[in-house]
């Protein structure tokens, strides 16, 4: 069967942890956990024929005192960049945690959620910063792991990509290595 | 018990214990501590370069476990015993005997570990079958440097010591605690009403393990224990005990606060330096 490693990333408490388990158990928490290292959960999804068994590394977010681990990231097919549409801040770090994230990973496809889409009333992103995410080459939605809106979508979209990712055969030439 | 050995440039000593406590007559914890390793040393050579044979001895593993059998069951002590007994047994036979055992295939081995814990599940419940057979709780934590993998299911806890401050890097999985996430009732209400005793994952129960893993640092301290230390000595008590004299020293001073704090429960420590 194919895996593909999808790892969660974006500050603390933009509800990486939540948009896991809204996908993979189907339930909100209403108190908030800090995560702690790595906790890795895995989905079973069929795309046409495949079925692909996505391994969701949701990786402790980045704080003042610390930045996303790069040796979690290793070995990742896909990225899911998570920021709190709620929290300013956790949206203009995303260019950032991008470049570190994708110095590690390499260029590999990526969604970012702009989370807690369900309190409507204290968001303060506006359609000019999607819009600069979509022209920075991100697919980018809104999600609530609360209401569940956009969370199959862009796990969905991910593996998707990811799977065509994958069977693109590499049009890199093959080049000899010089000593 | 105690164990040391050395892990490359690294030195991880390991020492467990565990009480009845004040309480209650018997021990219902079961607790491990397992270093597995390829069996290639060198013995003797004149080459000039030996780093190529230290690889071949390949890493080092270090395997922790703790596991609390709940209490009125068929056979808590039973339960922990054999979940404890059959993940050290798979494990010894799964990890120890691959020699190819590479980091490279990374969720193989985190698949190993979780099919480990799930062979304990089935043992137990070949043993008792039906509703209301023995359970328990199981924490392992098991440890390639700097990556530790984590397994757990029930109340148990892992914990990690940095710098002085302590982080758990378990969940503890009962009733309680999923009714307050889930916002059904209050923390005070899930107490009044014991649901904090009950566990919503276990070992021969229903079994829902969370897996994980972090990266460790030189310096730090694991400290994997079941409820009767972590309910009854606060955490930065916790930490300061941690963090003064060995690994052995440590355990015995976790215990006996355990035990100054009333000995409620069966208590019992695993703690691992790495230094």
């Amino acid at each position: 069967m194919i895996q593909k490693k999808v790892c969660m990333v974006g500050v603390y408490g933009t509800g990486k942890t939540s948009l896991v388990q809204r996908y993979v158990h189907s339930i909100f928490s209403e108190k908030y956990h800090s995560t702690v290292g790595v906790k890795i959960d895995r989905k079973l999804v069929q795309l046409g024929n495949e079925a692909v068994n996505l391994l969701l590394w949701d990786i402790e977010g980045r704080s003042s005192e610390q930045d996303i681990p790069a040796s979690y990231l290793r070995g990742a097919h896909a990225v899911f960049f998570v920021a709190d549409g709620t929290r300013r801040e956790t949206y203009e770090q995303l260019f950032d945690l991008c470049r570190h994230t994708r110095s590690v990973t390499g260029d590999v496809p990526s969604i970012v959620a702009l989370n807690k889409a369900d309190l409507q009333d204290q968001w303060v992103l506006a359609a000019a910063d999607t819009k600069k995410l979509l022209a920075g080459g991100f697919r980018a939605l809104n999600t609530s792991a609360k209401t569940g809106e956009g969370v199959e979508d862009a796990f969905l979209w991910l593996a998707q990509t990811t799977l065509e990712a994958s069977l693109v055969p590499d049009s890199q030439p093959k080049v000899r290595h010089e000593d | 018990m105690k164990t040391e050995s050395p892990s490359r440039s690294i030195r991880v000593e390991a020492a467990g214990l565990s009480h009845a406590g004040n309480v209650r007559a018997t021990n219902e914890d079961h607790f491990a501590i397992m270093t597995i390793q390829k069996s290639v040393r060198l013995g003797a050579t004149n080459l000039q370069d030996t780093a190529i044979l230290d690889r071949m001895g390949g890493p080092e593993v270090h395997i922790f476990v703790v596991a609390d059998g709940v209490g009125g069951t068929a056979g808590g002590k039973l339960a922990s015993g054999v979940a404890v007994r059959s993940v050290v047994e798979y494990l010894a036979e799964a990890v120890g005997c691959v020699q190819d055992f590479d980091l490279d295939r990374e969720q193989t081995f985190i698949d190993t570990l979780s099919t480990a814990v799930w062979r304990g599940h089935k043992r137990l419940k070949e043993m008792f079958p039906g509703q209301g057979g023995a359970a328990t709780t199981l924490t392992m934590v098991t440890l390639v440097w700097p990556r530790a993998y984590i397994v757990h299911a029930g109340d148990s806890r892992g914990y990690f010591l940095r710098n002085g401050v302590l982080k758990q890097f378990t969940q503890d999985q009962t009733m309680g605690d999923d009714l307050v996430d889930r916002g059904l009732v209050t923390e005070q209400q899930a107490r009044r009403a014991g649901w904090y005793n009950v566990l919503s994952s276990e070992v021969g129960g229903v079994l829902l393990p969370n897996v994980g893993v972090i990266d460790l640092a030189a310096g730090d301290t694991l400290l994997l224990c079941t409820d009767g230390l972590a309910k009854y000595v606060p955490e930065d008590r916790i930490a300061a005990l941690l963090a003064a004299g060995s690994a052995e020293e440590a355990a015995r001073s976790l215990i006996d606060a355990a035990l100054k704090a009333g000995g409620y429960d069966n208590v019992t420590a695993v703690v691992a330096r790495a230094s």
